[in-house]
């Protein structure tokens, strides 16, 4: 029988040359490919075992150097290492035959009852056992290698104890406990809330039957971590057991729940906002209408899906707003300018509306529209503009030279003021605050720099001053300014506003009137001193005469009143004159 | 005793009220100044206890009335001289201005009369010089 091309390489441990000549001869009758070593010792056989390869090993139990059989047995077992050993003994101890089976002894073979066939089938018995012993633990290996390798958490339950069997590495480096820790543990340690027994879990493990099932567990950190599982029944070391594989799905749930969030948002913002939405369709037909249309129109959204859009719409605005949804066509967004949609009161809103076509979308399969009450903006856009033009019409209405000071930015506005009164082009119209300081007349410049400074200070209120300006032709105009000035909330002046009125013609009629006053007062004057100075001599020289008639110079007195008489008609004289050239100068002004 | 002075440019006037003061024993004969400048010379060379009575012109030509009250009062013998402002015309702020001067007693808008006379005598402050 040719078992393998290579030679069959046999050790016999025997110290009886005899019997190894006895062996060797059975075993050249049956193998014509064999390659016998022999041991004599156990020492030898040691040596060789380590030394080289062998096929089979014969052993006789019998050794110089080992007493003990079962010991010898054990050793040769241990350093064969695999190969088939077959004890060779005197003995007929059937007991031991027994028993060193059970220590890895392949056969035992009694010498006395040896045969060159029976050895032979013996020797490749143990060779062909030894090599399926080595297949099978070979697969069991392999399997291990996918339990404990496989990339998905995976255990072994006892199904009674529910205590930890086997854990794989995945398990390990998902719950944080090491190895040891585990096979220590039972399923109950994981559980997030130890407080609340899973039971139905444990039932499940305790039948014998395949379960799927999404838990959560605790990490050793305490994190909690969503698995969904997968166990099987299976017999463990003799055991009643489970496998279970896990798949981590937490992260797949945080995402489910972070994409129910968004979506529970997006619903509240479309919803519950106080923009109105829509999704309609080129012909003003609606598919959807958000609840805020309530609010917005005081209309509800049934109703409004029931109707046309452009129902709602203001004629007057009705065209522009198709304008722009036909634009739809070539552009993905268009806003829409404001226009009116009609309320349930039969009243107009205003609304700003941005449309997007979403027709590539099929969940929307239409063209969104975002509305945006601005009712109120719009009102308040109409008083500002009002207002504005009022201040415009104002502002041209007026005479006055309007000036908008810019206290912090040092930067200065006129109205055509600044042209019509004093004559300055555009161009030569300055900006900056300095340019107007220079035009100040230099005998004013300082009053109305100190009052300036003095309305800064007090940060707040008005200043009315009289200053001359000079003209874009060098002459000054006398200008009557009011201005104001205009703080923030913190008292900084922001702008000081003015207006500058011309008052050279006001300011000439009071000088003429002065001037007019300045002869009144002479004449006044005049007649309470002048004239009335010859009038008291005169009465005072009559007062003598009649008082006095003993008076031996009345011819004097006489002299006296005449010629106070005549001084006084020269004075009337003059001043007449005077009256009638005061009266023709002013009449020339 | 009392001396009486009449400051005043105007001849007639001074010539009417020496001839009323006379007449009405205010003065037997009443000094009198066409300018208020030989006045102030005048009163330099009188002596400190010596009391007068003034009738002062307001407009004269050079010195007029206010700037001789405004030399008098810086001088010793101010505080015995008194001064009745004697004026063609005698307005309001003429009163005021007057008030500032303590050595003016009294107005009188010329011409001066009996009336004034007889007042000028019944003055307190003047009373003691005129026993009857």
């Amino acid at each position: 029988m040719q078992y393998k091309s290579v030679p069959l390489h046999i050790l016999i441990i025997e110290d009886q040359l005899c019997d190894f000549i006895l062996i060797e001869d059975y075993l050249n009758k049956e193998q014509n490919n064999i390659k016998i070593s022999r041991a004599v010792s156990f020492m030898e056989a040691e040596n060789l075992l380590k030394s080289s390869t062998f096929d089979v090993i014969l052993l006789d139990l019998s050794l110089p150097d080992v007493d003990n059989r079962e010991t010898l047995a054990k050793n040769i077992v241990i350093l064969a290492n695999k190969i088939p050993v077959i004890v060779l003994t005197g003995y007929a101890d059937n007991g031991f035959g027994v028993k060193s089976l059970s220590l890895g002894i392949s056969d035992y073979l009694l010498k006395d009852e040896l045969n060159a066939a029976q050895l032979s089938k013996s020797i490749h018995y143990g060779i062909e056992r030894k090599r399926i012993e080595t297949q099978l633990s070979e697969s069991e290996k392999k399997y291990e290698n996918l339990f404990d390798s496989s990339p998905l958490p995976m255990w072994v339950l006892d199904r009674c104890s529910f205590k930890f069997l086997s854990v794989n590495a995945a398990a390990v480096d998902l719950y944080g406990y090491s190895r040891e820790e585990f096979l220590g543990m039972s399923i109950i340690d994981l559980w997030a809330e130890k407080e609340s027994p899973e039971t139905e879990i444990l039932d499940l493990i305790r039948k014998d039957d395949f379960f799927k099932l999404n838990i959560s567990r605790r990490k050793k950190n305490g994190e909690i971590v969503h698995l969904k599982i997968q166990s099987n029944p299976i017999i463990f070391d003799g055991k009643n057991a489970s496998v279970a594989l896990a798949n981590n799905i937490t992260a797949r749930l945080e995402a489910e729940r972070a994409l129910k969030n968004s979506e529970k948002r997006f619903k509240a913002l479309v919803q519950d906002g106080s923009d109105l939405v829509m999704i309609l369709n080129f012909d003003g037909s609606l598919t959807y209408v958000s609840p805020s249309s309530k609010l917005v129109m005081g209309i509800t959204a049934e109703l409004l899906i029931n109707n046309n859009l452009f129902e709602f719409i203001h004629e007057d605005d009705l065209d522009q707003v198709k304008e722009y949804i036909t634009m739809l066509h070539q552009k993905k967004r268009v806003q829409i300018p404001s226009f009116r949609i009609k309320t349930s009161e039969n009243k107009w809103k205003w609304i700003e509306t941005i449309l997007t076509n979403l027709y590539d979308d099929t969940s929307v399969n239409g063209i969104v529209a975002n509305s945006r009450d601005i009712t109120e903006f719009v009102q308040q856009e109409k008083k500002l503009m009002e207002s504005l033009n009022r201040y415009n019409i104002v502002g041209k209405a007026t005479s006055d030279t309007i000036t908008d000071y810019d206290v912090q930015n040092d930067v200065m506005h006129y109205n055509e003021g600044m042209e019509l009164m004093f004559g300055y082009t555009q161009d030569q119209i300055g900006t900056k605050g300095a340019w107007w300081d220079e035009k100040v007349h230099p005998g004013d410049a300082k009053r109305v720099r100190s009052k300036v400074d003095q309305v800064y200070e007090n940060g707040h209120g008005s200043l009315q001053i009289k200053y001359r300006f000079r003209c874009a032709d060098g002459s000054y105009k006398y200008i009557l300014d009011r201005t104001y000035l205009v703080t923030d909330e913190l008292g900084e002046p922001l702008k000081m506003i003015g207006s500058m009125q011309d008052i050279t013609e006001i300011h000439n009629y009071i000088e003429t009137i002065e001037r007019h006053n300045d002869r009144l007062k002479e004449i006044a004057w005049t007649q309470s001193h002048v004239v009335r100075a010859p009038l008291a001599r005169i009465m005072g020289l009559i007062d003598s005469l009649e008082n006095f008639e003993d008076m031996d110079d009345q011819a004097q007195l006489l002299t006296h009143i005449l010629t106070s008489a005549r001084e006084l008609d020269g004075i009337i004289r003059k001043i007449n004159s005077k009256t009638d050239e005061s009266i023709s100068q002013s009449r020339k002004c | 005793m009392l001396k009486v002075i009449i400051i005043d440019d105007d001849d007639i006037m001074v010539f009417l009220q020496r001839k009323l003061f006379q007449r009405c024993g205010l003065a037997k004969d009443p000094i009198s100044f066409k300018a208020a400048t030989a006045a102030i010379e005048f009163l330099k060379n009188e002596e400190i206890n010596q009391h007068f009575l003034i009738l002062l012109d307001i407009n004269m030509p050079g010195m007029n009335g206010w700037q001789f009250l405004d030399f008098l009062k810086e001088m010793e013998i101010s505080k015995n001289v008194f001064v009745i402002m004697v004026s063609s015309s005698i307005d309001h702020s003429d009163k005021e201005k007057a008030g500032t001067y303590s050595n003016v007693i009294d107005f009188m808008e010329k011409p001066v009369s009996i009336e004034n006379c007889n007042r000028i005598k019944e003055y307190v402050l003047l009373k003691e010089f005129f026993p009857n």
